[in-house]
């Protein structure tokens, strides 16, 4: 489908809005990256921003609360807009809707905002009770999730427009998996919705005694595995929709495409114990079937790798690429949007590969809560897709700005100062922690470090070295170019399919038994476990402080 | 080859199939050792 | 328009990997899991978190010989330190470790073994290991529990 709707000022400035609040969020977030990875190797820089940021803890707080959950979520909904605009060649039907989502998400932004910095809010981005924070932090991340679902209504009804305008029209890819995005993300946070509302919330207002800790866990991680995908489907979305076109080719499958995404949206909520293999409170069957589960919400992302590196290769024997590997060399490695896609799904590669260790049931006893989890989830939500992420940028910021790239440059030598600091980096975190160093810890004050950790330890400040110099460059980047004289009109990249969309079969574009089948599959594979949780609560944790 | 002489249809990604066989080599590879690993460390029986 | 899905043979090959792949591996994890003794923790019974140092095992925590090599350790996690903190058994024991928070969460894990577990108030966490080997083993506080969090650790020492 060709994209012939233009944005107008308007919605390009309302995209934007999303785009600054996330990157002003990455920007303080990443911040305490190499803080955290210097404290590891016994250079404590801590101590100096004392009048501001009290301890290691606090600084966590903000780098896993602004990165993981600030820029993504507003990098996400902003891009989705983009997505739904252009996809569907019209404005938002309900604009009014859309903005009072942002401004909701905005104002639980800066609600949570206050307590963290404040110092009342150090509960880390799990927020795990009893450790208790402010009673504004959880109203302001509450706040942020509805703003988000808000949004997700406004696409909804721009689409069901669309629908009953165009039926049995294939809908345009990339609408359809942003919307798949979005509704996966309704379904994932009822659990921490929950969670706060019913427990959280209440104990920090000191309406009830306490909360049951074991029963929070598993209303958290019921969102917390799904918000995984809610972060790595929108650089899906570009690696199918968009960077076949930027590479100059071709979409390789429309409906493997399309059946990933359904498959992602069916698989990825009820597998939340897999982040609770090592609790107590839960059966080990139950653990079992979600690694089961998770081991099948895997072979979607594997299904992707073909995809994605098949649309590739198509680009680069396109280009006069060939042979076995020939092709890759004729990418356009020089357009840095490319370069940071590419490097982040190789750092992917590393990251899924982890993953699915971690996922292996009485295997994550390894390496739980050591280093090796941070090592491997900055591969994935740090890397696959914040680089790719930053990849959109360079084309998507020059898009609403209209003004050229300040220098195409500087970002290939970000995306590849990313890629080599997150190697090292990485690397000595997953290596530290199957030596079994704990995560979540200021190592360098620790006292059972043993020598054989050190030189690791050294490894990851001088990744978080080389990550913070292309941290740098990237924000420098983005400010010339906002700033840049010269104008210059950027297309929205929106890669065509090998194969007609409209011969897609048409259960891979219904979304009635899709939704039918995943509530279904949601009830039975946390239904029961759920039911005895619920019926034997006890509130007997009385919220603490203890930072 | 030029794109001129590409044809879509005797497009088979060959390069591709390299690729995602080194990818299932090295998880073999690398899941194994970590698997290895917990078999060294005893059983919790 | 065809509802039928059509499918590259390469990568209709992949997928047909990709699942084999899968199954090996999740065979080996449900065989090491279930039937090879690399178990996970379970349900328990619960107990109260304000009350559970005042009576019963966690009132006088450590370890306690169940019968001729056997023992089970009773462990307190508190903020900031396991109650005991040094532990001392003979080569070849088995040691059943039974592990409760009496404020917020803590992590359990002992170095070199697969005892690694999460600790939660109101929950006991319970696995196994032998020693076969002496030496010293730590154990370490692997989740953030507050500002003490670095500190908190001990040490198992295995006896000749
Ligand atoms: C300059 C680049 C970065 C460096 C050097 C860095 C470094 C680190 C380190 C050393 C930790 C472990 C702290 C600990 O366990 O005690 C950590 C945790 C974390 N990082 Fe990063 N990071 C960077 C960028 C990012 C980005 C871009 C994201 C996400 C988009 C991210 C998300 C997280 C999260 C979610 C945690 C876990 C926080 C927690 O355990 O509560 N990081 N980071
Ligand atoms: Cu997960
Ligand atoms: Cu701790």
């Amino acid at each position: 489908m060709l994209a012939t709707y233009e944005l107008t000022t308007g919605q390009k400035r309302f995209i934007w809005h999303h785009l600054l609040v996330a990157m002003v969020a990455l920007a303080i977030g990443t911040l305490f990256g190499p803080l955290q990875a210097f404290e590891h190797s016994g250079l404590d820089l801590y101590k100096y921003l004392d009048p501001v940021i009290k301890s290691y803890y606090q600084g966590l707080t903000l780098h896993g609360v602004l990165n993981a959950l600030i820029w993504t979520t507003f990098f996400i909904t902003g891009f989705i807009t983009l997505t739904t605009i252009k996809g569907l060649n019209r404005p938002l039907s309900h604009p009014k809707l859309n903005q009072t989502g942002f401004w909701m998400m905005v104002v639980g932004l800066l609600t949570a905002a206050v307590p963290i910095l404040l110092d009342q809010a150090t509960v880390l981005y799990t927020f795990y009770p009893p450790l208790q924070a402010s009673w504004a932090f959880y109203v302001g991340l509450t706040l942020v999730v509805v703003g988000s679902w808000v949004e997700g209504w406004g696409f909804y009804l721009t689409f069901y427009q669309w629908r009953k305008e165009n039926p049995g029209v294939r809908s345009p890819f990339i609408t359809f998996a942003g919307l798949v995005t979005m509704v996966l993300w309704q379904f994932a946070t009822l659990g921490v919705a929950v969670e706060i509302l019913t427990m959280l919330l209440p104990a920090a207002l000191g309406l009830i005694e306490g909360t049951d800790p074991e029963l929070a866990r598993t209303y958290f991680w019921f969102t917390g595995h799904p918000l995984v995908y809610f972060w790595l489907l929108p650089a899906y979305i570009s690696w199918y929709g968009m960077l076949p076109k930027q590479a100059g080719g071709k979409l390789f499958s429309d409906s493997l495409a399309r059946l990933a995404f359904w498959l992602f949206l069916l698989l990825s909520v009820p597998v939340g114990f897999h982040h609770q293999f090592v609790d107590p409170g839960i059966p080990q069957t139950w653990k079992a079937i979600h690694a089961i589960l998770t081991f099948g919400v895997f072979f979607p992302s594997m299904m992707t790798a073909f995809t994605v590196i098949a649309s590739l290769e198509y680009a680069g024997r396109k280009r006069g690429g060939t042979g076995l590997v020939g092709w890759i060399r004729a990418l356009p490695w020089n357009d840095p949007s490319v370069a940071s896609q590419l490097l982040a799904g190789i750092l992917f590669i590393f990251g899924g590969i982890g993953g699915l260790t971690n996922a292996s049931y009485e295997v994550n006893a390894v390496i739980h809560n050591t280093t090796w989890v941070p090592g491997h989830f900055h591969l994935t939500v740090a890397s696959a897709v914040t680089l790719s992420f930053m990849g959109i940028s360079y084309w998507l910021v020059p898009h609403l700005k209209g003004k050229k790239l300040y220098s195409a440059k500087l970002g290939v030598i970000q995306a590849w100062t990313w890629f080599i600091g997150m190697l090292i980096f990485s690397n000595a975190m997953h290596v530290l922690g199957l030596l079994g160093a704990p995560r979540r810890t200021p190592l360098g004050e620790a006292l059972y470090v043993p020598a054989e950790w050190e030189g690791h330890l050294l490894r990851v400040a001088i990744g978080g070295a080389i990550l913070f110099v292309s941290a740098i460059l990237y924000f420098w980047n983005i400010y010339k170019t906002v700033r840049n004289p010269e104008t210059a009109e950027v297309e929205v990249p929106i890669a065509e399919s090998r194969e007609d969309p409209q011969n897609t079969p048409a259960w891979l574009d219904s979304w009635k038994p899709w939704l039918i089948a995943t509530v279904l599959l949601i009830i039975v594979g946390y239904g029961p476990q759920l039911y005895f949780m619920i019926r034997d609560i006890s509130l007997t944790s009385p919220g603490l402080r203890l930072w | 080859m030029s794109d001129a002489d590409f044809d879509d249809r005797e497009f088979h990604p060959r390069g591709t199939v390299l690729i995602v066989t080194l990818f299932v080599l090295l998880l073999i590879v690398l899941w194994g050792s970590v698997y290895v690993i917990l078999l060294a460390r005893g059983t919790t029986l | 328009m065809s509802e039928k899905l059509h499918i590259d043979k390469y990568e209709k090959n992949w997928m047909l990997i990709s699942i084999t792949i899968l199954i090996v591996f999740a065979v080996a994890v449900l065989v090491a899991g279930f039937a090879l003794g690399f178990q996970l923790p379970g349900v328990s019974d619960r107990v109260d978190p304000r009350t559970v140092s005042q009576a019963g095992p966690f009132a006088d925590p450590g370890l306690r010989e169940v019968s001729p090599g056997h023992y089970e350790a009773y462990i307190v996690a508190r903020a900031w330190s396991f109650v005991p903190r040094e532990i001392e058994v003979p080569v070849g024991s088995t040691v059943t470790f039974y592990i409760t928070s009496t404020d917020v969460q803590h992590g359990f894990k002992l170095q070199n073994t697969n005892v690694n577990v999460m600790v939660v108030p109101g929950q006991v966490s319970t696995l196994s290991h032998t020693f076969d080997d002496s030496g010293s083993y730590d154990f370490v506080c692997t989740e953030y529990c507050g500002s003490g969090h670095a500190a908190m650790f001990g040490t198992l020492t295995v006896v000749p």
